[in-house]
């Protein structure tokens, strides 16, 4: 598990597909470290009933995050703003929406 | 995600997770702070969550970023078997857990008085810990929890007893049950605790805790908020633990079960961060927000602020 750094610089294009490109990627290696490596990921994909993961594991993800886009992402106050179902029935698709409304505000400022 | 090793003959690698006051982000790998009151430093809160099926991302996506936004030091940690924290096949009992707060606190330099917040069994690890180490402990905050009694104990053999027969007897079928009628989440969830539940002594190591008279439980001397769901079976308790601490501040969630901290995390972050404010013990709140001031702010927190609570 690598340890985040803050101080790692947002992506250049800030555009959907790269965004669900990287946030795929590491939910594969999750995936593969979990011995799930035949499930698919799609924006569609809900984080629980998808892909199998637990809440535990959506704490390893935000670390990822903020590891790539550093502190403009912060994956723990975008969820705990959530309702139960709502987390229970979030999808890759909804993160990376998240995520890249983060950055452009992020290059706005 | 840091590890933290506790050392020592009873040391476990707990999966650590901190919440800044500066960003309200996770912090990691920082060093150790001080408690209240050390130089203009944030009171610390350290989160525990429940037994079996929980971990620290209860906290992490409920009420953990809130304190962090409103100036608190947070600290969350899986407890021994769960989450993502080491899983030793043998000693569970509440003494291990009660010594594991002990030593992740040294190991992260936390020296001065903390407030605890416990969720079910976290709580009962956090009162546990409050009587051994009075000086240690800023405030308590109980979410549908109670202290370590004869009673406690007979209660857990009996659900951890029923759970481990079930498990071990019928494993496939029970999480299938599970799966079918509370979806695929619980049943994960199941998953892991029955993984738990099948590969440690913790169901027998639980109800032979070590457990308190009343009064070691008067002996407590941080102030107390009691947090219930109305329709808990823990909430019959209030009366009780309020005739032995009369300073503690009752709070009752109508139209909830056991599980108020998923389910009303905006009502359960207003109070725990109110008692967490009005406890600091030294008194210094430089660059502590006072509740509702949190940047962004969620509207849910002044929606929910209108349901009645007792007295």
């Amino acid at each position: 598990m690598s340890t985040a750094k803050h101080t790692v610089p947002a992506p250049a294009a800030v555009d959907e597909e790269t965004v669900f490109a990287e946030i795929a990627g590491m939910l594969r290696s999750m995936l593969d470290e979990y011995g799930l490596d035949d499930i698919e990921i799609a924006p569609e994909s809900r984080f629980m009933e998808d892909l199998e993961l637990e809440s535990i594991d959506l704490v390893t993800l935000a670390g990822h995050l903020q590891a790539r886009y550093g502190r403009q992402v912060n994956f723990a106050e975008f969820v705990a703003g959530l309702e139960l179902d709502e987390i229970i029935d979030l999808s890759v698709g909804r993160l990376v929406e998240y995520v890249v409304g983060c950055l452009k505000a992020g290059e706005g400022s | 995600m840091a590890m933290v090793h506790t050392g020592g003959p009873d040391g476990v690698r707990l999966h650590v997770q901190r919440l800044g006051p500066e960003q309200g982000g996770p912090q990691q790998d920082r060093p150790g702070r001080g408690g209240p009151g050390r130089g203009g430093a944030a009171p610390t809160a350290v989160l525990l969550h429940g037994l079996l099926t929980d971990s620290l991302a209860a906290y992490y996506f409920t009420v953990g970023p809130g304190l962090a936004a409103a100036g608190v030091d947070v600290v969350m940690y899986d407890q021994r078997g769960h989450g993502r924290s080491e899983r030793p096949a043998g000693r569970y009992r509440l003494e291990m857990f009660v010594g594991d707060l002990e030593r992740l606190l040294d190991r992260l330099g936390i020296h001065g008085p903390v407030h605890l917040v416990g969720n079910c069994f976290g709580g009962t690890v956090a009162f546990s810990y409050a009587v051994r180490h009075p000086e240690r402990v800023a405030g308590l905050s109980l979410i549908e929890s109670e202290p370590a009694t004869g009673a406690w104990a007979a209660k857990l053999d009996r659900l951890l007893g029923y759970a481990a027969a079930q498990l071990s007897e019928h494993e496939s079928d029970a999480l299938a049950w599970i799966d079918a009628h509370h979806g695929g989440h619980t049943a994960r969830l199941a998953r892991s605790a029955a993984r738990l539940v099948r590969t440690t002594s913790i169901a027998r190591d639980i109800p032979s805790s070590a457990v308190l008279d009343e009064g070691r439980i008067r002996s407590v001397r941080g102030p107390l908020l009691a947090l219930y769901g109305a329709d808990s079976d823990m909430a019959a308790q209030a009366p009780w633990l309020e005739s032995l601490l009369p300073g503690t501040r009752t709070v009752i969630v109508p139209g909830h079960e056991h599980s108020v901290l998923v389910e009303v995390p905006a009502l359960v972050l207003e109070h725990v961060l109110a008692h967490v404010l009005d406890h600091d013990r030294d008194g210094d709140r430089d660059g502590v927000r006072e509740p509702g001031g949190r940047p962004g702010g969620r509207p849910r927190v002044a929606a929910l602020a209108g349901l009645e609570t007792a007295p």
